[in-house]
């Protein structure tokens, strides 16, 4: 459900979940598109060289979902502000999940803070942060 | 807090070390959104009244360096975290000014040796000066155990 | 009584979550326990009041630290102004049976948190430094653990005798209660639960699955 105003929304409330393309594919096109064309981004074998379970969906493409997902349930939404903490990589190729939920709501300036979460399948938080955004 | 990270902080902390011009190009922001899984108009169509980059767009705007000159290597730096402050949406097909400065550093254990943060703010203005935005870029570095 | 042994508001650098929306939360989503320990990071919150909103939510709201040591992260229960100037709550390379012992000498207890967590948790580290001294409690449910963390912590703590305690570890609101301590006792303040905690009449409890 779509929420047009700040009258709608409820403390508590779940934005509505979605499962993010964090394929390799779309990892390695944004990557290359932002200009992080690293084999971390882009290559799973060449990843596990440098160290790491795989390749890594960037951190900005997490925090681009987040922000996705926000203006999918409030397509009226101004993000002012998002925070987020890298707690793990989040592996190219691995179904992960994203979730929002409302946690402050300020009518008088408008405001609604959103506590947002990547996890991956076993429920593990990858990246957590919050956003705050302006509904009208 | 340990007294080479409060000279550090002294030395550098809030002072601007970097500028550079992004000429914000529709198209890559555009594909930015779609990648990002963005749906409304006002970030894929470029005839949208609104048109304007999505929020954290900046955040993948490096400046010329992300320490200041002279700053010390504590060991390679890894992604911490990112944040965002949005004044005003960024234009696509403009300019805009980026100014960077060190805006925090902090320390937190580690197994060998300690982990070095170091939060780096560009601070985003368009042509006619106004702050559009804010782009935090955690960096964390693990120290070597001496 | 039920409370969240490990919180960490705005207050801490990593720290998301305003105190006053912790206690919205807990209400409006019925978490089930009766209070949460805010155990900022590297520092004791002397200044910050929440008794009024104790009051306003029907919650105990107590105030700690975690601190950080060579064996890892530590939670400081009972922290008075002579304790912080008994060691530098910012310093990341205090020594884990300093902490045990000046903590017990000044009255508060001790508990070494997530440890079964790479880097930053006691058992990553007692192959090469030794078991500690001094250690009486554990945290081995911890809302933030990946893996077999928290089933690290319970074997380590079972074979070594440790009793245990859960915390959720937050720093968003949203995951509060995501692990606690059952206490026999009811629990109005500091004193009495760093009293419970001596007595080890505590039992530490997952809500993963409710919240």
């Amino acid at each position: 459900m779509s929420i047009t105003s700040i009258s709608e929304v409820e403390f508590g409330v779940d934005l509505p979940a979605f499962e993010p393309d964090t394929s390799l594919e779309t990892a390695s096109k944004f990557a290359t598109l932002v200009g992080w064309g690293g084999a971390r981004f882009t290559d799973h074998e060449a990843a596990r060289k440098e160290g790491l379970p795989g390749a890594m969906v960037p951190g900005i493409l997490s925090q681009g979902y987040l922000v996705a997902m926000i203006h999918n349930w409030a397509p009226s939404a101004e993000v002012k502000s998002i925070d987020t903490v890298f707690r793990a990589a989040v592996i190219a190729d691995e179904k992960h999940q994203i979730t929002g939920v409302v946690t402050d709501i300020n009518e008088d300036d408008k405001l609604v803070e959103i506590d947002i979460t990547v996890a991956n399948e076993k429920g593990e938080t990858r990246v957590f942060g919050t956003a705050s955004v302006q509904i009208p | 807090m340990d007294q080479d990270i409060e000279t550090l902080r002294d030395e550098y902390l809030n002072q601007d070390f970097d500028e550079k011009s992004f000429d914000i190009d529709p198209d890559i922001t555009i594909e930015y959104a779609r990648l990002c899984g963005e749906t409304a108009n006002r970030f894929l169509d470029k005839n949208d009244p609104d048109f304007q980059a999505p929020p954290t767009f900046i955040a993948s705007l490096s400046g010329g360096r992300s320490l200041p000159k002279g700053f010390p290597r504590f060991g390679i730096g890894m992604d911490a975290g990112k944040g965002v402050e949005c004044f005003s949406p960024i234009k696509p097909g403009q300019a805009v000014i980026g100014r960077t400065h060190l805006h925090d550093i902090y320390t937190k254990t580690g197994r060998s040796g300690r982990m070095v943060f170091t939060v780096s703010r560009i601070e985003f203005f368009d042509q006619a000066g106004t702050h559009l935005a804010n782009a935090d870029s955690r960096i964390v570095m693990r120290e070597k155990a001496k | 009584m039920l409370l969240d042994l490990h919180t960490h508001s705005i207050k801490s650098d990593d720290g998301r979550a305003k105190v006053e929306n912790y206690c919205q939360w807990i209400k409006a989503k019925n978490i089930p326990i009766d209070g949460f320990v805010l155990t900022e990071h590297r520092q004791f919150d002397a200044e910050s009041d929440y008794s009024d909103l104790a009051e306003k939510f029907g919650l105990t709201i107590l105030k700690a630290s975690e601190v950080e040591t060579e064996y890892g992260h530590v939670l400081v229960y009972g922290v008075t102004e002579a304790l912080t100037q008994a060691f530098d709550f910012s310093s990341i390379e205090l020594s884990l049976e300093r902490v045990l012992e000046v903590s017990e000498a000044h009255g508060a207890v001790a508990v070494p948190c997530h440890p079964g967590r790479p880097r930053v948790g006691m058992f990553a580290h007692t192959e090469e430094l030794g078991i500690p001294k001094g250690v009486k409690i554990v945290e081995i449910y911890n809302g933030g653990s990946r893996d077999k963390e928290d089933q690290i912590a319970i074997d380590n703590a079972q074979s070594l005798g440790y009793l245990g305690v859960g915390g959720s570890d937050s720093h968003i609101v949203s995951h509060i209660g995501r692990c606690a301590t059952r206490f026999d006792d009811a629990i109005e303040n500091i004193d009495d639960l760093v009293a419970a905690l001596k007595t080890g009449k505590f039992e530490a409890v997952t809500l993963k699955e409710s919240v």
